[in-house]
């Protein structure tokens, strides 16, 4: 039996190119950013939504397991705060992070240096999937 | 709960990092699976030998 060709480039599906004129791109776009890959799960982009889940969620989780700095609302620096913007840019991945943190960061490390660029690296990355399921779903994208 | 840390090094952690990027670059970058598998690697490998290639450059102020 042949394989059948995965083309992402296909139409978005009737249903939800009849909403494009209202809210559905800012639902997707939330979609995205509360659970990386969700957005385009939404829009029937399943390679897509595959790859952004993996790449958000390896990151996240790696910067947590070697003890990145997982930044907090409360800031003293203007460093701090857009660390904590980024880092949140990765949903449910910085909700698990900040639970699943007990002892806090180890930055006296090379490693614990590195999980806290992994950690924003993740909202960063979530950010450009995020946009891009919002382009898709305002059909600026293919 | 604390998972156990992970003592990456410099060489395994640039891996990681350039492995997952790529995945997500080739994501949005092109539309069939094959493209994107090849974009993938190309953009991996590159991130490997800027990286490296970065690292010789400044190993004469490394001392």
């Amino acid at each position: 039996m042949a394989e059948e060709p995965v083309n992402e480039a296909a139409p978005v599906p009737v249903a939800v190119r009849r909403k494009s004129l209202s809210a559905l791109p800012f639902l997707v776009a939330l979609a995205s950013l509360a659970v990386p890959g969700l957005g385009h799960a939404w829009l029937h982009r399943w390679g897509r939504a595959l790859a952004f889940f993996v790449a958000v969620g390896g990151l996240a989780l790696t910067g947590y397991i070697m003890r990145g700095q997982v930044f907090t609302t409360v800031s003293n620096d203007p460093f701090g705060r857009l660390g904590f913007l980024a880092d949140a840019c990765s949903g449910v991945f910085y909700v698990l992070a900040r639970f699943l943190e007990a002892t806090g960061p180890n930055l006296s490390r090379a490693a614990g240096d590195y999980g806290t660029r992994f950690l924003a690296s993740a909202g960063i990355v979530n950010l450009i999937g995020m946009l891009d399921a919002y382009a898709i779903a305002g059909g600026r994208r293919g | 709960m604390h998972a156990s840390a992970l003592h990456l090094s410099h060489f395994p952690a640039m891996v990681i990092f350039a492995l997952l990027v790529s995945i997500a670059l080739a994501g949005i970058g092109r539309h069939t699976a094959a493209q994107r598998i090849k974009y993938a690697v190309w953009s991996f490998v590159l991130f490997l030998a800027i990286g490296i290639g970065l690292a010789w450059l400044m190993y004469p102020f490394s001392r």
